[in-house]
């Protein structure tokens, strides 16, 4: 290829970028800006008339150059209300001279609302923030409040266990008897046994008074004792020895506890 | 019927073995007859023990008097900041002779090991130490060591001056079977003590003399051998415990872990070492099967250690030792 045709290529490039850039909009909807690029229009300079509020479309001289006898404008204009209008209509000549021999320039503005729709939606009703009436805000919070504190100290506690239920529980005398027939008629599993020993240590302990002494000194001042310690040594024997004696009568060994009263469980006057 | 209180025939060999140890002890360390039991229920078990009281109780002297009324071997160590695990188990070291690697045995090859001030060691070292109560042996440059049996720890450690120290974990202290607290003499066994301390003398030594102390007391007098504390091991696997006494034992577990004021209850090996020691108990005090006094005498020493407090016990000014006497008084009420 030779210079001649590369300088060629370089301006069609040229011309062809600058068609691209040049915009020639001739219909637009209301408030949309809008541009009509390189127009040749005749006779000396041309100016926008000055609008005012009741103008339907407004127009303004981007830039202008000189041509041949003439000038190039790029024009931006805006349109306000539905309808077709000349631009030229609302240009002037700078000198004062009349612009009836412009060729007209047309351009189409658009509506995208209702047709005759000229009011605003109506705006919803405000009801306003409310002023003042803190007094009777901070007395409903107060009230509020200890009826709240209400609920939580009387309304969501566990009710005081009543008297009536702890006395419904078995007493000691209660629980050994049936135990001791039990294990008397030789029925008693070693679960019953072992349960039947500790109500036994219980009992004497309510009745020799340790009831606060630690259990370890308690079951040993049971021992040492010469009744009770008798007692219990025989009935640790029966249940725990390897070799229990033979020929133990178990309802004998078990005849002091058979018919236990609640009296009995009151401390012995030593 | 016959006093079931009679000492039982078979066992009046290990009956006298055990009353020699207690005597001799008795001539060093005084009005701690319960401390001396639980060392001996520790003994004859192969259970740990931990000796809790503030400094002066004479915990030291109590195992230093063990160790020398059986013929065991004994070692002491002094826990501190900086101990190391290898000063305890033993390490490798270079032989410059051989050019070679030999092993040497640490002070936990041993059968009577006094860990003194436990909790003032690093974690680190009482691991060291737990495993091989445990598992009783330990590995020293990738070899594996048995060490000797009997093979018992004694700790202590001070409920006071906590600063630098670290507090054993639950999982830690369930190793021990025991946790006994010691407290303060009665005024007239600390007044016999005092009339003791009047009467030691002074050693000499070479050209010079030093005090006596109670350490120096019990130094050249007859010791029980070790065949005889192998005897009464083997004695109180013969001691009987009825099904009624698991009862017991069971009833007790289970209120600890089903009670409100307790976030962790008794661990099975909590119920194992409380029968474990109460067989131990009732050989001591003649017997040939255990009763419920040998339980309720160990509860407090076999699971205070082993059962934590809620957050809301602990709030509200509860204390485990209370905790335990309710669990106990609910068991016989």
């Amino acid at each position: 290829m030779n210079r001649a045709a590369k300088l060629l290529s370089a301006a069609l490039l040229c011309v062809g970028w600058a068609a691209a850039q040049q915009r020639d909009v001739r219909e637009a909807t209301v408030g949309m800006r809008a541009y009509v690029d390189q127009v040749v229009l005749a006779g000396t300079a041309l100016a926008p008339v000055a609008s005012t509020s009741k103008s339907p479309v407004m127009v303004r001289v981007v830039k202008a150059w000189p041509h041949g006898e003439h000038l190039r404008y790029d024009l931006e204009w805006v349109g306000f209300e539905a309808g077709t209008y000349d631009l030229t209509d609302y240009l002037a000549r700078e000198d004062g001279s009349t612009t009836d021999d412009l060729p007209a320039l047309n351009v189409e503005v658009v509506s995208v609302l209702p047709e005759n729709m000229f009011e605003p939606s109506a705006l919803a009703a405000n009801p306003g923030e409310s002023l003042g009436g803190y007094s009777q805000l901070q007395v409903s919070v107060v009230a509020l409040w200890a009826i709240g504190l209400f609920a939580i100290l009387f309304l969501g506690r566990p009710r005081k266990p009543a008297a009536v239920v702890a006395a419904a529980e078995p007493t000691l005398a209660d629980r050994l008897r049936p135990l001791v027939e039990r294990v008397g008629r030789g029925d008693a599993e070693e679960r019953e046994k072992a349960e039947l020993e500790r109500l036994l240590v219980a009992f004497w302990r309510a009745r020799l008074d340790l009831g606060d002494m630690k259990v370890a000194d308690a079951v040993m001042a049971i021992r040492a004792d010469d009744r009770a310690g008798a007692l219990l040594r025989h009935v640790e024997e029966w249940l725990h020895a390897p070799n229990p004696p033979d020929g133990v009568d178990v309802g004998e060994l078990l005849a002091p506890y058979r018919s236990v009263t609640a009296d009995q469980l009151q401390p012995e006057a030593r | 019927m016959t006093s079931p209180e009679a000492p039982v025939a078979r066992f009046t060999e290990t009956r006298e073995f055990l009353d020699q140890i207690r005597s001799r002890v008795g001539t060093v360390v005084v009005g701690q007859d319960v401390v001396v039991e639980r060392v001996l229920i520790a003994l004859l078990t192969s259970g740990h023990l931990l000796l809790q009281g503030v400094p002066g109780l004479a915990k030291t002297l109590l195992v230093a008097a063990i160790s020398k009324t059986v013929d065991l071997s004994f070692a002491r160590i002094q826990f501190t900041i900086d101990l190391l695990p290898s000063d305890i188990v033993g390490s490798e070291i270079l032989d410059q002779k051989s050019n070679d690697f030999r092993v040497h045995q640490g002070p936990i090859f041993t059968n009577l090991l006094l860990a003194d001030e436990i909790n003032r060691a690093a974690p680190k070292v009482q691991s060291a130490l737990l495993e091989a109560m445990q598992e009783r042996s330990v590995t020293i440059g990738g070899q594996g060591f048995v060490l000797p049996a009997p093979f018992l720890v004694i700790a202590t450690q001070n409920p006071v001056e906590q600063a630098g120290t670290f507090e054993l974990p639950e999982a830690q202290l369930d190793r021990f079977m025991l946790l006994h607290r010691l407290e303060y003499l009665k005024p007239e066994e600390e007044k016999e003590v005092l009339r003791r301390n009047t009467k030691l003398g002074v050693r000499r030594d070479g050209k010079g003399a030093v005090a006596r102390t109670e350490f120096d007391v019990l130094d050249g007098q007859d010791k029980g051998s070790a065949e005889q504390l192998v005897r009464a091991m083997e004695d109180v696997q013969e001691v009987h415990v009825s099904e009624a006494f698991l009862e017991h034992v069971i009833e007790i577990v289970n209120r600890t872990r089903n009670h409100p004021l307790l976030e962790l209850g008794c661990s099975p090996r909590a119920g194992i070492s409380l029968v474990k020691a109460s067989r131990a108990r009732a050989l001591i005090h003649g017997r040939d099967y255990v009763v419920p006094e040998d339980m309720f005498a160990l509860a407090e020493d076999v699971i205070l250690h082993r059962i934590r407090l809620s957050y809301e016990a602990v709030a509200d000014g509860f204390t485990s030792q209370q905790v335990l006497q309710e669990i106990l008084g609910e068991v016989a009420k």
